[in-house]
């Protein structure tokens, strides 16, 4: 009896295997893996920390990430971007962490209760919140009481700190908006590509956020008083195998150096 | 049995413990994480049951989508000779080796609202908006479960002896006649296999979803997606929700028992 999911099988293999294409594109992919082996084996033994940091530090943090490597040769930085709230999670169920930057301090005292760091963290920079929309204001949203024109809404996860600072802003204008018209990324450069490259019409996302993709969003700033300071803060992780690596980081980003580049990026000094 | 386990290497079985040990134990891992006092009420918490009605009503009407769009598609590459067969078969191919999230970008360049190639003409002519609602779930949906449903029935077709359609037609059945009376039940087991599949695709579906479709509670938030949501604010929730997607999938594979479980015999 000649089995149709046999069939849905063998006639996977078959054409996989026909693929001729594989005989180009797997050289290429072994070459791009073997080059960058090639390069280490001529320099120094180096030692590697990740650094788990919040989605909104991606751009700023890589860029911090290369300059740091360039002053100090023998450490390398691998990065970890999350929301804030899962990098919680995934230190406290023990993924190998060196070094953690949160959008918050709260995030800090989750990890200080479960013993994962000794330290206070240190506020490395600020943030605040910023609406942006479609390029061209479309629905004329002046302001975020203006949110409640918008169809879909696009917000962090409820657990993220850029879900809480969010909803604290929200609050602080009284607007209360529908369930059914929020989407929620599950980080703060998701939710921003909700709007960049989705149709959601409307973000509340980082200011910093809406500097990095200013071609394909505008922007509408929230005033001082009715906007959230998100403190930013970094620390090491107790168990860390690299401790004294991972200070030597923490102390670039708090370094002239690092805080210059934070400030090119947009953000706050602490 | 007994002369076939005595000619069985024990390396080659032992290969086989650990494999079923890899595939049992996570399975295990999440039962016990199931909160079972708190389960009746975590599932019928309104989020998850929100997510539970979308899902099951956007897999089967991808599924229904799939079989609509997938059954000329697999006649014409099971039944005809024409010059693009191999481009239309590797295009049928694609969304099942293409990640899922790549996927849901390809189908925001196509039915985006405000970037897509066909999404923008919609909107403008008909004031329609796929993206970010139940419609756009469908379609995602239907994006990664269609190649699952044409490939068994590309399979079935190819099975069945042509000689028993041509008998039908010359004693003067019609075409339609034909394929209800002839094609049909002997597809029936190929067509049911990839009903399963496909459905079982589109109740999983994941990447291209939230890419396209958003995440909106009640509205285009599927059970996976609440899983991947509540893991962090509602836990026992997710947990609850994830124990009812075995239970589910655990189902079809019962549904699907004499094609796949101890079918093997022949």
């Amino acid at each position: 009896m000649w089995s149709s999911t046999d069939g849905v099988y063998s006639l996977t293999v078959t054409i996989l295997a026909k693929a001729k294409s594989l005989v180009v594109v797997l050289p290429i992919f072994i070459c791009s893996l073997a080059a960058p082996v090639h390069a280490e084996r001529i320099e120094v033994k180096k030692s590697t920390i990740t650094v788990s940091a919040a989605a909104s530090l991606v751009n700023v943090y890589t860029e911090i990430g290369k300059q740091f490597e360039k002053a100090n040769p023998s450490i390398q930085v691998r990065f970890n971007f999350a929301s804030s709230s899962s990098l919680v999670s995934q230190i406290q169920s023990g993924a190998p962490t060196d070094v953690f930057a949160a959008a918050d301090l709260t995030s800090f005292d989750k990890l200080l209760a479960t013993g994962n760091v000794v330290k206070s963290p240190k506020v490395f920079a600020r943030n605040s919140m910023q609406l942006v929309v479609k390029p061209g204001n479309p629905l004329g949203i002046t302001t975020v009481a203006d949110l409640s024109k918008s169809s879909v809404i696009s917000l962090c996860a409820k657990t993220a700190p850029c879900g809480i600072y969010a909803a604290t802003v929200l609050s602080r204008y009284g607007v209360v908006i529908a369930e059914s018209k929020i989407t929620r990324g599950i980080d703060a450069t998701a939710t921003l590509n909700a709007v960049s490259t989705g149709d959601a019409d409307a973000a509340i996302v980082y200011a910093t956020d809406a500097v990095s993709a200013k071609k394909s969003v505008a922007t509408i700033s929230i005033p001082a008083g009715k906007n959230v300071k998100a403190m930013y803060g970094i620390g090491v992780i107790r168990g860390s195998k690299n401790s004294k690596q991972a200070e030597t980081f923490v102390s670039y980003v708090l370094s002239p150096a690092g805080q210059k580049v934070l400030n090119t990026f947009g953000f706050l000094a602490p | 049995m007994n002369s076939v386990s005595s000619r069985t290497p024990r390396f080659v079985r032992i290969g086989a413990l650990l494999g079923v040990a890899f595939l049992a134990l996570p399975i295990v891992g999440l039962l016990k994480r199931v909160a079972w006092s708190t389960l009746c009420r975590q599932l019928t918490d309104v989020a998850t049951r929100d997510a539970m009605r979308i899902s099951l009503y956007a897999s089967v009407c991808a599924t229904v989508l799939a079989l609509v769009l997938g059954l000329p598609l697999a006649w014409c590459l099971a039944r005809m000779q024409f010059s693009g067969r191999r481009f239309v078969r590797a295009l049928v191919l694609l969304p099942m080796v293409l990640p899922p999230v790549v996927g849901g970008v390809a189908l925001l360049g196509a039915y985006g609202k405000s970037n897509g190639l066909l999404g923008g003409l919609l909107n403008s002519l008909f004031g329609i908006q796929l993206t970010y609602s139940l419609w756009g779930v469908i379609i995602a949906e239907t994006f990664v479960a269609l190649p699952f449903l044409v490939l068994s029935l590309e399979g079935g077709l190819r099975s069945i002896d042509v000689k028993y359609e041509e008998s039908a037609a010359v004693m003067g059945a019609t075409s339609f006649t034909r394929f209800m009376r002839v094609t049909l039940p002997l597809l029936k087991p190929s067509l049911v296999a990839g009903l399963m599949l496909a459905w079982a695709r589109a109740l999983g579906e994941f990447g291209a979803t939230i890419t396209f479709a958003g995440n909106i509670q009640g509205r285009t938030q599927t059970a996976p997606l609440a899983v991947y949501t509540m893991l962090e604010s509602n836990p026992e929730g997710a947990y609850a929700l994830s124990f009812l997607l075995v239970a589910i999938s655990v189902g079809l594979l019962v549904g699907l028992r004499d094609r796949w479980i101890g079918g093997s015999s022949q």
